[in-house]
């Protein structure tokens, strides 16, 4: 029997391939700290995988690469090993594996940790990114678009919203930086993110939407804080565009052929 | 990047060698005819080994339907012919004997409706046509709502179907004003675009004329019927061959049904691919004896995406795949098999691919997602009832599934089809 490539793990790789950029721009200038926090965030996370696999038989998946450096990247400062480690644990555990690891889950894992941190721990300050660093989010776009494995439509879709908020003076500088990177790693996540061509559409300018409403209300939040709730948000609300582009879908058929 | 309309689809690209333009006709030593893949059919036989049957001539008829014929594909002795308990029918080989002559029908009652249907159950046209839902060849006494003939296949590797229509356009034409008689819904005939492979003006005006782009599902007949005309358990909708439809017409004009068809092989474990003319149930070894290259390898009829491993070239089928055969798997050590399988069927990702494996024409995320849960409903709101595995075997291969979404798309439709019977 003959196969193709894009089996669930082939599209983890080319998503891993897609944040390289991303990750090694981060890395070189993030220094001996930020490979300290990816390390320990890898190890954690291939932690839980193993034990689904040894207790539940699921296959432990790639994307908890991505998952790990999502975290790594994006989690307040300082918590120390104890900290982090609970919320990675927590956003892997409740946010993917319960539900069979990575293509079946609901939400992010990292969207979950992050978040999880965030309200648990909240006086621990959020990470700033230089520039250079939101910039390599543009060619993890571009190969991710390229190759498929991410959705132009949700890209396109955020960009829209992003333009016009920009154009109205709506979207300050830090909030567009970070909110680019967490679009690309977060939100353009193929699988919890919308999965039709319209919803995705939506859900791209939802994620927007919601950045600019918290940028522009949400006094005292930090950047990265402001993107990842937006993120979690638009993600536990892509199931529910799926659903409004699909009854439209059907209805649009049973008017013209009176039958789906 | 998303394509839409008729740019939508994919080129899967499999290697195979380069080989000679002409077109060489074949008949070989051997034939055999197999019922149509689906449901068994019980049959009653008409000839017994050692018989010479003329080309053309009946074998075998349905056993509750007995006039739907099953004809032979070459003059020749009946050779074997085995049955399944339950009278179900496995296959008949024949013997070539060029002395058998050839089989000729009454054609003077085939202006009517009856007439013709009759006449194409006992010339043996009725296992060429697919219906749709659930596959298989037409009842008896259905009448379609739609019928689709494809003059157009965007198969990896499948021969050019205007080029097996040359020589007998006025014939397509003919057989293609015929199949208006069997419905009251339109005739839909399927071509390249800019190629309808016969005069628009000089066929009736029931038929109408559907362009189809040259990606992988466009001309998929499921994908086409899907978006043209979908099929549901009271609106049946045939499909059938442009080349079939010729034949058709030649048997309308002369009384004997033609048997050849353009058939092309191709693959990786061949030296050179060929294109030949051959017939249905064309034994595929002789096909492939003077250039398949040295090793295992392994015979499929079909392409190289919804290919069957068979002996026998089915009776749909116009491609012949010749594949490598792999080396048996190796036992791996068990931590390694857990890490890279599991007992369970790993989720699809949606990407952009997976959408351009179903042409665009149906959600795919959510078709695949209802196929893995087996939630049948659903799966019939996205259009389940007008695809057969022809159609979702694209995204199969896409996906990696190695047949797995097959069989759920199987037992699925197998689901409906008794939950709707009973």
């Amino acid at each position: 029997m003959i196969r193709g490539l894009w089996s669930r793990e082939t599209v983890a790789m080319v998503l891993l391939a897609a944040y390289l950029p991303l990750g090694l721009f981060w890395l070189w200038l993030g220094g001996v700290d930020a490979i300290g926090r990816l390390g320990l965030s890898a190890l954690v996370v291939a932690f839980w995988h193993l034990v689904f696999m040894l207790a539940r038989a699921q296959a432990p998946s790639l994307a908890a690469l991505i998952t790990a450096f999502a975290i790594a990247m994006l989690a307040p400062e300082d918590l120390g090993v104890f900290r982090l480690a609970l919320g990675i644990s927590f956003g892997v555990v409740m946010g993917e594996l319960v539900f069979g690891g990575w293509g079946r889950n609901v939400v992010n894992p990292a969207t979950v940790a992050l978040a999880f941190l965030g309200f648990g721990f909240p006086s621990f300050a959020w990470p700033i990114f230089d520039a250079p660093v939101a910039w390599a989010a543009i060619p993890a776009a571009l190969i991710g678009v390229l190759t498929g494995a991410l959705s132009a439509a949700l890209l396109g879709g955020a960009g829209a919203v992003a333009l016009i908020a920009l154009a109205a003076g709506l979207l300050p500088q830090d909030a567009l930086l970070v909110s680019g990177i967490v679009l690309v790693l977060l939100v353009a996540d193929p699988v919890t993110s919308a999965a039709t061509h319209l919803g995705r559409w939506i859900n791209g300018a939802l994620y927007a939407s919601l950045v600019v409403l918290f940028a522009t209300n949400w006094t005292g939040a930090a950047p990265v804080q402001i993107a990842v709730a937006a993120a979690l948000l638009s993600s536990l609300a892509a199931p529910l565009l799926d659903e409004k582009v699909l009854a439209l879908w059907i209805y649009q058929r049973r008017r013209r052929h009176g039958r789906t | 990047m998303v394509f839409f309309g008729r740019n939508a689809g994919l080129m899967p690209e499999f290697p195979s060698p380069a080989g000679p333009s002409e077109i060489e006709d074949v008949v070989t030593e051997e034939a055999a005819i197999r019922p149509p893949l689906g449901r068994a059919v019980a049959v009653t036989p008409l000839v017994k080994e050692g018989d010479t049957v003329a080309r053309g001539a009946a074998l075998a008829c349905l056993r509750h339907a007995p006039d739907v014929c099953f004809a032979a594909p070459i003059a020749g002795k009946v050779a074997r012919m085995s049955l399944l308990p339950g009278r179900r029918m496995s296959e008949i080989v024949l013997f070539r004997d060029d002395s058998g002559g050839v089989e000729t029908h009454d054609t003077n009652k085939a202006d009517t409706q009856s007439g013709l249907r009759r006449l194409m159950q006992d010339a043996g046209m009725w296992p060429r046509i697919a219906r749709r839902p659930f596959g298989g060849m037409p009842h008896h006494a259905e009448t379609p709502a739609a019928i689709f003939v494809m003059a157009t296949d965007t198969r990896p590797q499948a021969p050019n179907v205007q080029k097996a229509l040359d020589g007998q356009r006025d014939a397509f034409a003919r057989g293609l004003d015929a199949l208006t008689l069997l419905t009251d819904g339109p005739v839909v005939l399927c071509h390249p675009e800019g190629v309808p492979g016969v005069d628009t003006k000089a066929v009736s005006d029931r038929i109408q004329f559907a362009p189809r782009g040259t990606r992988h599902p466009q001309g998929s007949p499921g994908i086409c019927i899907h978006q043209l005309y979908p099929a549901d358990i009271d609106t049946p909708v045939w499909d059938v061959h442009a080349e079939d439809v010729a034949a058709l017409g030649t048997l309308l004009t002369t009384g004997s049904l033609p048997m050849t068809r353009l058939v092309s092989i191709a693959g990786p474990a061949l030296r050179e691919s060929r294109t030949v003319r051959t017939h249905i149930g064309a034994d595929l070894r002789q096909l492939t004896q003077r250039i398949v290259a040295p090793g295992p390898h392994l015979l499929m009829s079909g392409s190289p995406l919804d290919g069957l491993s068979a002996r026998w070239l089915g009776g749909r089928d116009r491609q012949v795949a010749v594949l490598p055969r792999a080396a048996p798997a190796r036992q791996t050590h068990w931590l390694f098999a857990a890490l890279t399988q599991s007992a369970g069927t790993r989720p699809a990702i949606p990407t952009t691919a997976l959408s351009q494996a179903f042409g665009g024409a149906l959600p795919a995320a959510a078709f695949i997602r209802a196929l893995a849960s087996g939630d049948e409903e659903t799966a019939m709101t996205f259009g389940l009832l007008s695809l057969l595995e022809e159609d979702v075997a694209l995204a199969d291969y896409v996906l990696s599934e190695g047949g797995t979404l097959l069989a759920q798309f199987r037992a699925l439709l197998d689901h409906v089809e008794t939950e709707f019977a009973a």
